[in-house]
């Protein structure tokens, strides 16, 4: 039986959070997959798809590759060998005058490449001669492209978009400002004191009750709709059926025609959609994306029913349309040649002023007299394009006018059939080979390293940090300060997911991986005989944020308090906004200090096992479950340090609606600081010290669990339970807290390098000075680089990394290969790991790679909307994304993983994973394995399978970090450390 | 040092020309190709921050000077231009309303390109912006400082240029440019006021300077029409009805831009122009219940599209409307003094709240509280407040249509006939089918090729018909009397008589 509309409907809206982008709203902003909805295909046939569907940028333009290559980052032979990856058939064929077909490719990918003799166009031009196309008269020009066009309708191009081509009047514009007032009012999370008095009933029902009051319609000279509007149905189905059936008749269109409609606004329709997806996510007003779609058909085929009237005199369905223009090929000529811009300026002008007077509503004629010049230029323009690639082919291979004459025209034929590239298949070689340079250079330093390195026999302390590629450079700065010091890396939340409520939070948040839903609640307790303090701590607590409250939303809208709230906090205000722009850390240490000071500091303490009356906490057994497992997979399982410190991350920026973008992305955007203290207390609780006892992993009595939280913002740390360290360990404790701290010192050194406002070469106390005050500057939209650098991650024991200066680009994931002979602990690593990784570095490419769609531009000029998004100016389509300031200087690479596990091992567990083996089999992430035993590399290729790596193991060496980063602020490749070895 | 200070204020004209120094400078170097990079970033933000910062300190140096000087009333600097009793002078009126605001302006100035220096670090219009900030500085210190209405004018349209370019600092955005265009035009027409105020002035009081225009005794009519131009220039700048549609759609520039300019300085300055006139407006309560009446009217209009507004910057726009048509109906109430202090606490906590605008959703946790119960169902007020009394879109199909319409009418008249009267360049035909090489075009075109060939007819007829033609006859004719004329001149008792003959002449 044919499935009833509805479901179709529904199957459609499934299906468009495929396309659309999947971005929450912004104050929970998670890295994710640009393009998730694709992952179901190998990387290049998604990026293709993408691009067809989107028009976006998929690579970084091919001339920035051509600078990378300039600048020695790509060299001709990793060209070379990603051409092999590519598996281009013949590679080393003859195909013309002793030239192999790599050659012939090399040569072409390097035009462009700056530089270079060129042969004369008007040879190329000549020794072409067939290869262009042939003349055809240009009415059948212009039939064949206006039936192509037409063709594409709900495939390629919406209406609007075809109407765009025809009359240079883009319906969206219109769209957009009356929809964007609709939408946002809507989808308001707590910016506007009034919403839509219909909005309870959903945004169709809401729209249309304002809609039907709407004089706008008559300003724009749409009288009708008004009447239109109050008679519709109250149902947004048989609207959206109904003006579907108006604009196509053929159904198996429609589909891919909503598809290109919401992906013509994707940020606001991509919200809409989340919240369809998410009511819980939402503030009252139900959101259904059916809505939505309805109001956005219903005004696609007014608009555009009302330009085609004003193109063509009549008001003409879409088969008119096609007959229309059919019957006179010497307009659409006209106008397609008007569009492409291939006209030189007389031409131009006459036709332009025809195309915009047909607009006015006036008879125009001339199109007959015009359309024959503008052919020539439509075909000449194909021509030229062919030629000027000849003559670019032709510098490279220096291949000069004599030489290519005596080829002849069929050799030159077969050379440019053998160079052809498509733009996209030129992006994935430069890729790869990008990709392929910097491989190179982390195997060289991972061979380099092999036997170099073993773990601390006594360590003094071992810390666990988060994998994040943040992090690598303050566990190497410890380790060079402090050799005795053993550091892990693992996902953020320390394998504790759960709901975390801390006594000033409002309400509970969710602590783990966005994919994860916790099922136990832990909340921050006030310690013992401090119940009283709390009480007022809450008390003033709460009586300075209405204040706050009052103050900001009653300057804004109260009629009578509002001006005497703002004469009272104008003084204050220009104070504050002196003292944050002269001395920004002073002045939000103070301020911070003074907020601590008026609410009071009340002692808290953190018991696992207790959650709420909703939720609850941890039981024992749990606990000890979490813990063995925890410490299972870091490899942490014997020989205990006297301190094992668990220390989360997280971020803090003012004034920065994309605050939680450089949160812990194992956190859900937030901090990750509580998951570490619970950790801690479970571990340090006695009872779960037998259940671990009991599971073979005894932790001495020696040895205390301390937990605290990294700033990677402005490089300080945030210690938990001090009072709790036993006597016998406080000088141990003392000595790990001044390490660290050196280290976060020296760790902003490395930092500033990247930054150019930080002072050249500055002392770790100034670097540290300098990072604070970045941090708390109100108008300082870089406070930290975030990812920026990320490029790869090492699944494995710290000795395959450790005294290897890796430039803050690699996420590090402690696992221990010895203890895990069946790959069971690096399969569910992976798991947990492979995604969160993929979905940073994946972001960060196509942010970077075209930031107009994909990232949301720049910051200085993001308007705060809804709570909920960011918009340029005050009407645009929402942004998502990241801000080009984050990624200003990311090298786009898909994420090298690399595991130190045998390659049949991890064939294993690709093969019984299909979320793996989406990932890796798809080339979304780059596999490589160390071998544990031998150290031999290789890496996996989803074409070829394992391919072992060789290579010459010799990378420079210097005594300590400092020594190789100073002075430099451009990306670094891997060196040796000789220092900070136990 | 308190003997120092006593001519300080003499130097007030650098608190102006300072930032446009600064602006010339940086613009210099933009075209030099010298402010590339990182380090032209750095050196062009130094240099405007020092103009600011030296405006600020010469303003706080002659508001101490106050204390034991006085106020320094009118200080003229120099003379612009000067034609009989006409004078344009560069002059500046320091008293107890410019001081303050003045002062006030500097410092929020300095702070806001601090500010600007680091938020649009690698921007790609980094200079663009530097320049178009220093010359607002320099234009709105002309405006609060200026001692006559010619200087205030200059500056008023030095800030309305600033505004349109930074309004379109994201010049790829179609939406950018439309509304820059939008807010220019709808503030040129508080110029065209401006200006005709500045006319009848000069025609009536014969002065610019506004000692001499406030004290002036004019008729009450003729005040009045005077009074008018210039309230309607500072509606128009202050946004007040029916103008508010533009400050809403001029929102598109930079965050630090938008809190300067509408958030807390530039909207002020028509609010400053009426304080500045206040003897003049005692004289027309009229006047003065007028103002009343568009200052509560923009309020109520200002309130009730603030209470729909979701996005922040929108937001906070109709508050600070609000808060200015407050200041407008003080002054109609003739309560000048609390609108100067208003318009100077509440420039000063807008700045701030701009500037965070970024940072709202920490800076709030709840919902802002609903409007009243009777209002709150009322879907057509609702729709009316979201689409902002469709002002915008009135004053585009008032406005703007009738002009399209004229234009396209002129440009049709200008093609069909104009234009072919005129004649284009290579447009040419040729007019004799003899002669292909004379080709033209339009009306001077075929006079000229007519006039071309007549004297080709000539040249043919009298010269070129070969020998024996009737010129050649002619010329011959008139070489045998010119050598025979020569002959006789060279014979001494001619040359003689023709030296006597000169001599004769010239005494």
């Amino acid at each position: 039986m044919e499935p009833s509309i509805e479901q179709r409907l529904h199957h459609w809206i499934e299906h468009l959070a495929h396309v659309l982008p999947a971005q929450a709203p912004i104050r929970d902003f998670v890295h994710h997959n640009t393009l998730h909805g694709f992952q179901h295909l190998p990387f290049a046939d998604a990026l293709a798809a993408a691009q067809a569907l989107t028009g976006a940028q998929v690579y970084w333009p091919a001339q920035r590759f051509g600078a990378e290559y300039a600048a020695g980052r790509i060299d001709r032979d990793d060209l070379s060998a990603a051409l092999d990856d590519q598996g281009v058939d013949g590679l080393d064929d003859e195909v013309v005058g002793g030239l192999s077909r790599r050659q012939i490719l090399l040569a072409e990918l390097l035009t462009d490449v700056p530089g270079g003799a060129v042969p004369a166009l008007a040879v190329c031009r000549r020794l072409l001669g067939d290869a262009a196309p042939v003349d055809e008269a240009w009415p059948e020009l212009a039939r064949r492209r206006w039936d192509a066009l037409h063709a594409g309708i709900g495939r390629q191009y919406s209406l609007r978009a075809l109407l765009l081509r025809l009359s240079g009047e883009d319906v969206l514009e219109s769209v957009r400002s009356i929809l964007q007032r609709h939408l946002a009012a809507h989808l308001d999370l707590g910016m506007a004191a009034w919403s839509n008095p219909a909005g309870g009933r959903g945004f169709f029902a809401a729209w249309k009750a304002s809609a039907a009051l709407d004089l706008s319609w008559e300003l724009d000279e749409l009288p009708g709709i008004r009447d239109e509007i109050q008679h519709l149905p109250d149902e947004p189905l048989p609207l959206l059926v109904d003006e579907l059936r108006a604009l196509l008749p053929d159904e198996s269109l429609w589909p891919g025609y909503l598809e290109r409609l919401a992906l013509e606004l994707p940020g606001w329709s991509g919200m809409f959609l989340w919240r369809d997806q998410h009511p819980a996510g939402g503030a009252g007003h139900p959101v259904s994306m059916a809505d939505y779609l309805a109001v956005r058909v219903f005004l696609e085929r007014q608009l555009c029913g009302e330009l085609i009237r004003r193109l063509t005199g009549a008001p003409l369905g879409l088969e008119e349309l096609h007959a229309y223009y059919h019957a006179c090929p010497a307009e659409f000529l006209v106008r397609e040649a008007w569009h492409l811009a291939v006209l030189p300026e007389d031409l131009l002008a006459t036709a332009s002023a025809l195309c915009e007077q047909t607009l006015d509503g006036r008879e125009v004629r001339g199109w007959e007299a015009l359309a024959p010049r503008v052919a020539v230029f439509l075909q000449a323009d194909e021509s030229t394009r062919w030629a000027a690639g000849l003559q670019k082919l032709a510098g490279q291979l220096a291949l000069d006018e004599a030489r290519l004459n005596e080829l002849g025209r069929d050799a030159v034929n077969r050379l440019l059939d053998a160079a052809r590239l498509s733009p996209l298949q030129r992006g994935q070689i430069w890729l790869a080979a990008y990709e392929g340079h910097y491989r190179e250079s982390l195997f060289v330093a991972l061979a380099a390293n092999v036997g170099r390195q073993a773990a601390p026999a006594a360590p003094s302390a071992q810390v666990v940090m988060c994998m994040d590629d943040r992090e690598e450079g303050t566990r190497r700065h410890l380790e060079e300060l402090a050799p005795d010091i053993e550091t892990f890396g693992a996902a953020g939340f320390f394998g504790v997911p759960m709901y975390w409520q801390g006594v000033d939070d409002p309400a509970p948040q969710a602590l783990c991986p966005v994919v994860v839903t916790p099922d136990r609640l832990v909340s921050e307790q006030v310690a013992a005989g401090s119940e009283s303090l709390l009480a007022r701590h809450a008390q003033r607590r709460e009586i300075r944020l209405q204040w706050r409250e009052r103050l900001y939303q009653g300057s804004r809208r109260a009629p009578l308090a509002g001006p005497l709230l703002t004469a009272a906090a104008a003084l204050p205000g220009l104070l504050a906004l002196t003292a944050s722009s002269l001395a920004p850390a002073w002045a939000s240490l103070a301020g911070k200090r003074w907020r601590t000071q008026f609410d009071g500091r009340v002692p808290t303490v953190v018991d696992p096992g207790v959650g709420d009356g909703n939720m609850p906490g941890f039981s024992d057994d749990e606990q000890v479950e979490r813990v063995a497992a925890f410490l299972r997979t870091i490899g942490l399982s014997a020989s205990f340090a006297p301190l094992v410190l668990i220390l989360g991350h997280g971020s803090g920026s003012r004034n920065n609606p994309h605050l939680s973008a450089y949160d812990c992305g194992a956190c859900s955007g937030r901090h990750g600081g509580p998951n570490a203290r619970v950790l801690a207390a479970m571990a340090n609780r006695p009872a779960v010290r037998a259940g671990l006892a009991a599971r073979g992993i005894v932790i001495p009595d020696t040895c205390h669990f301390l937990a605290a939280e990294h700033h990677t913002g402005d490089d300080s740390i945030e210690w938990y339970d001090l009072e709790q360290v036993p006597a016998a360990l406080q000088s141990p404790c003392d000595t790990l807290l001044k390490q660290l701290a050196e280290a976060c010192r020296r760790h902003a050194v490395e930092r500033c390098r990247r930054l150019a406002s930080a002072p050249s070469r500055p002392s770790p106390w100034q670097a540290r000075r300098h990072v604070a005050g970045r941090v708390a500057d109100l108008a300082q939209a870089r406070p930290e680089l975030g990812h920026a650098t990320n490029a790869a991650a090492f699944i494995g024991r710290r000795t395959m990394s450790r005294g290897l200066f890796l430039d803050r680009r690699v996420f590090l994931i402690s696992y221990d290969p010895g203890s895990d002979r069946d790959g069971d602990i690096v399969e569910r690593i992976l798991l947990a790991a492979g995604p969160v990784g993929a979905g940073i570095a994946l972001e960060y490419y196509f942010s970077t790679v075209d930031n107009e769609r994909f990232g949301c531009g720049s910051k200085v000029t993001h308007n705060l909307t809804g709570l909920f998004g960011v918009m340029e100016g005050a009407d645009s389509d929402l942004r998502t994304g990241l801000p080009w300031q984050m990624v200003e200087i990311h090298e786009p690479m898909r994420l090298l993983v690399v595991v130190e596990q045998a390659p049949a091992v991890l064939s294993a567990i690709l093969a019984r994973q299909p979320a793996l083996q989406e990932l890796v089999g798809n080339a979304w992430i780059q596999l490589a394995a160390q071998d544990p035993a031998t150290g031999s590399l290789s890496r996996y290729c989803p074409r070829r399978g394992w391919l072992p790596w060789s290579g010459r193991a010799v990378l420079p060496q210097v005594a300590r970090s400092h020594d190789w980063f100073a002075g430099e602020s451009g990306p670094l490749p891997p060196a040796l450390l000789l220092g900070g070895v136990a | 040092m308190i003997e120092e200070l006593r001519d300080v204020a003499d130097w007030v004209w650098l608190v102006p020309a300072l930032p446009l120094l600064a602006a010339l400078t940086t613009g210099a170097r933009v075209l030099l190709g010298r402010a590339a990079g990182d380090a032209g970033e750095r050196l062009t933000a130094r240099l405007t921050e020092l103009a600011a910062l030296t405006a600020l300190l010469l303003l706080v140096l002659i508001d101490l000077a106050v204390i034991w000087h006085g106020w320094p009333g009118q200080k003229i600097v120099g003379t612009w231009f000067a034609a009989a009793h006409w004078q344009g002078r560069i002059s500046f009126l320091l008293d107890a309303l410019s001081l303050p605001v003045a002062t006030l302006t500097a410092l929020i100035g300095w702070l806001v390109v601090r500010f600007s220096a680091t938020y649009l670090h690698r921007e790609s219009g980094f200079q663009r912006y530097f320049i178009v900030l220093a010359m607002f500085l320099g234009g709105i210190q002309a405006v609060l400082l200026s001692g006559n209405g010619l200087l205030l004018f200059l500056g008023w349209e030095m800030c309305g240029i600033a505004s349109f370019l930074l309004i379109a600092h994201a010049w790829q955005r179609p939406v950018a440019t439309g509304n820059a265009l939008f807010a220019f035009v709808t503030n040129r027409a508080g110029d065209a006021g401006l200006l005709f105020s500045l006319g009848l002035a000069a025609y009536w009081v014969g002065s610019f300077e506004w000692p001499a225009l406030l004290a002036a005794s004019l008729p009450l009519v003729d005040l009045r029409v005077l009074v008018l131009g210039f309230a309607v220039a500072a509606l128009a700048k202050s946004a007040q009805l029916p103008f508010t549609p533009w400050i809403a759609r001029a929102l598109e520039g930079p965050t630090p831009s938008s809190a300067i300019f509408y958030g807390s300085v530039m909207v002020h300055a028509g609010v400053f122009l009426l304080l500045r006139l206040e003897p003049l407006l005692f004289h027309l309560p009229d006047v003065l219940a007028g103002l009343l009446l568009i200052g509560t009217l923009t309020a109520v209009y200002a309130w009730l599209c603030g209470l729909v507004q979701t996005d922040v910057k929108s937001a906070l726009i109709y508050a600070t409307v609000f808060q200015v048509s407050l200041m407008l109906v003080a002054i109609g109430l003739g309560w000048t003094t609390l609108a100067t202090i208003h318009l100077c606490l509440h420039a000063a906590w807008r700045s701030w709240q701009f500037l965070l605008a970024p940072s709202w959703l920490q800076l709030t946790r709840d919902r802002p509280a609903p409007p009243p119960a009777w209002l709150v169902g009322r879907q057509a007020i609702y729709t009316a407040a979201l689409q902002r009394l469709w002002l915008d879109k009135l004053g585009v199909t008032l406005l703007a249509g009738p002009t399209t319409a004229i234009a396209r009418d002129v440009r049709a008249l200008e093609e069909s006939f104009i234009d072919r009267a005129i004649g284009e360049p290579g447009k040419g035909r040729s007019i004799d089918p003899e002669r292909p090489l004379v080709c033209a075009d339009g009306l001077p075109g075929r006079l000229l090729a007519a006039l071309s060939l007549l004297l080709q007819r000539i040249e043919n007829r009298l010269l070129l018909r070969g020998r024996g033609g009737a010129a050649e006859r002619m010329l011959r004719e008139a070489g045998r009397w010119l050598q025979t004329l020569e002959a006789l001149l060279e014979q001494p008792r001619y040359l003689m008589m023709a030296v006597m003959a000169t001599f004769v002449v010239i005494l």
